[in-house]
């Protein structure tokens, strides 16, 4: 029978490079995306974001794939084009942040790990942008990503060519960015506000929900009412606003604009929930550490 | 840090949780090595080594960890100091070696360097075979030591451990106690908190004394623990000898089966001598009397209330 050797290393300093508070960043940059799309935890973690993705990309694969299998199609005639598919994103959207916000600041404030965050060369703004950073990769990357595989799928089928599509068309790789842009300012500020104050990601998720869908149905009665100032209080319509405003569309008749509120005032509204739902996020995070 | 740097020199440190002070005028300045700090349950000990790591602001007083003032920022600092919290802190959806390597990356280890540093701690702290494992799997003694391990991963020169034998049953303390101990060889420091006496007692070279938050005491362990005291055992009759000592001048006191003896003015193994001769006993032992640090604690009015 072969007998095992063990060999007692010992321990064995780091002399290498260190990198100080940038990695810290970094390392907190990269667990975050990591948590919010379930990398390296259990599958059932994986299963939500992977599903969701996949969903926001089957219709723009399914047109491209039509486009290629018939040619060039009439883009009017899909229903589908950039500013119809942020009705889909924008929803799947709003669950996805729910949820990820709570998995990224609930279960480190519960099981105690903000303890080594605070042992380790990171200040709680470091951690919140981190964590905010992350988050903001992935919605946004899930928001435009399905607008990139279109774009370059009707540039393929294009009868124009595909250089030459790129070229005229350019501008709505930038619109639909923005948009993008202007939906994660929208909601996440706010879901991380509600999970800051909860001990339950799923609590926090609903809470949060529950909040932004009730504020559409409620302002749009109480400006039909005569209550038209109350038309800034639809958090659910404000990035749907900003969105037509940004890609001169009209999708939707959105309470806002019912109101007679211009889409700037809308931005701002998204940059007041923002900066209060921030304040009050740093506000927590300093009293759990 | 330069050699003969304290690894601790705090002057008129002052804390408090509103109206309720918690660290009132401590003065410290404590040499490299495994140092205790021991107190009764609120007397001030996870507040200080709060305060030495910089996630809390001291009101009042001057606080320096490996020579770096603390006034000039608490990132330096961070990233040359390890903390064990006393409380949970390990997620349980991470696998041991995942979190290891994130912690090291945190500290400022480079990911290639933190994997392989995570794999290393991971088996001097005995949990090589679990590194896969999920943590919320551990039971309470491995978390215990991946905890430990998470405080170690980057490479500190000082790692501040806050009741780590907290919880554990007797194998796994004594376990606990043997990795602590073992830092000293990692060149790593150590401030070891715990309201456990014999703990500092087994694994600290110094003390440091902590009672409402005063300091007691602060010194080599051996100083604390020895006195000029004899402590004698004899074969024949222990009342006859100790008759002797106390015709000889000394104060004797009888400790069970023992006799201890002082002599303000002399050496009190000179009377433990002449009294045994006297009595026409023999010695069956004899020494310094070691004092532990429960006596130590007790005499200097710790644990008062």
């Amino acid at each position: 029978m072969a007998e095992g050797v063990v060999f007692d290393l010992g321990y064995r300093p780091h002399e290498g490079e260190r990198l100080g508070r940038s990695g810290a960043r970094r390392a907190l940059y990269k667990d975050g995306v990591r948590r919010v799309l379930g990398l390296r935890r259990k599958a059932r973690r994986k299963v939500f974001p992977i599903a969701l993705i996949g969903t926001a990309l089957v219709p723009a694969l399914f047109f491209v794939a039509l486009g290629v299998i018939a040619g060039e199609f009439d883009q009017a005639a899909t229903l589908f084009d950039h500013p119809q598919y942020f009705d889909l994103t924008g929803s799947m959207a709003l669950v996805f942040i729910a949820l990820a916000s709570g998995e990224l600041l609930i279960p480190d404030r519960v099981h105690g790990t903000l303890q080594v965050y605070a042992s380790r060369p990171l200040t709680t703004i470091d951690y919140l942008i981190g964590r905010a950073a992350a988050l903001a990769t992935v919605v946004i990357g899930f928001l435009w990503l399905p607008h990139v595989v279109l774009f370059l799928g009707r540039a393929w089928v294009s009868s124009e060519g595909f250089g030459s599509y790129v070229t005229a068309e350019a501008e709505v790789l930038l619109t639909t960015l923005l948009a993008s842009v202007g939906y994660f300012a929208a909601f996440a500020p706010l879901a991380f506000a509600v999970a800051s104050v909860s001990k339950r990601a799923s609590l926090a998720a609903g809470v949060f929900l529950g909040i932004v869908t009730i504020s559409g149905p409620t302002s749009a009665a109480l400006v039909d009412a005569g209550f038209p100032s109350m038309g800034l209080f639809s958090l659910q319509h404000h990035p749907g606003y900003v969105k037509d405003w940004i890609m001169s569309s009209s999708t939707h008749s959105w309470i806002p604009e019912r109101a007679g509120y211009e889409p700037i005032l809308s931005v701002a509204v998204i940059l007041t929930v923002a900066v209060a739902s921030w304040l009050v996020v740093l506000f927590r995070q300093r009293r759990s550490t | 840090m330069p050699s003969g740097t304290p690894i601790l020199a705090v002057s008129g440190l002052r804390f408090a949780y509103g109206d309720i002070v918690a660290i009132d005028g401590v003065d410290l300045t404590v040499p490299p090595g495994r140092i205790g700090l021991v107190g009764a349950n609120g007397a001030g000990k996870t507040t200080l080594l709060k305060i030495l790591l910089g996630v809390l602001p001291p009101a009042a007083g001057s606080v320096s960890v490996l020579g770096h003032p603390l006034e000039h920022g608490a990132i330096e600092i961070r990233s040359r100091v390890g903390w064990m919290p006393e409380g949970e802190c390990l997620p349980p959806d991470q696998t041991a070696a995942d979190f290891l390597g994130y912690a090291a990356e945190l500290g400022g280890l480079p990911p290639r360097a933190a994997r392989q540093r995570a794999s290393d701690v991971l088996g001097l702290v005995g949990l090589h075979e679990e590194r896969f494992r999920y943590i919320g799997e551990f039971s309470t003694g491995m978390k215990q030591r991946a905890k430990l391990a998470q405080a170690i991963v980057h490479d500190p020169e000082l790692v501040l451990l806050d009741e780590p034998t907290a919880g554990l049953d007797p194998d796994g303390r004594e376990e606990m106690l043997d990795l602590v101990t073992r830092l000293e060889d990692f060149g790593i420091n150590a401030v070891i908190s715990s309201h456990v006496l014999t703990d500092i007692e087994r694994t600290c070279d110094w003390v440091i004394m902590l009672d409402g938050g005063h300091v007691l005491r602060s010194g080599p362990l051996s100083d604390l623990s020895t006195t000029d005291e004899a402590e004698l055992e004899v074969i024949g009759d222990l009342d006859a000898v100790a008759a002797a000592a106390e015709r000889l001048g000394a104060v004797v006191q009888r400790e069970g089966s023992s006799l201890v003896i002082t002599r303000s003015d002399g050496d009190a193994f000179d009377i433990a001598r002449d009294a045994v001769v006297a009595a026409g006993a023999a010695i069956r032992r004899l020494g310094a009397r070691r004092t532990t640090l429960e006596d130590v604690f007790l005499g200097a009015g710790g644990g008062d209330g």
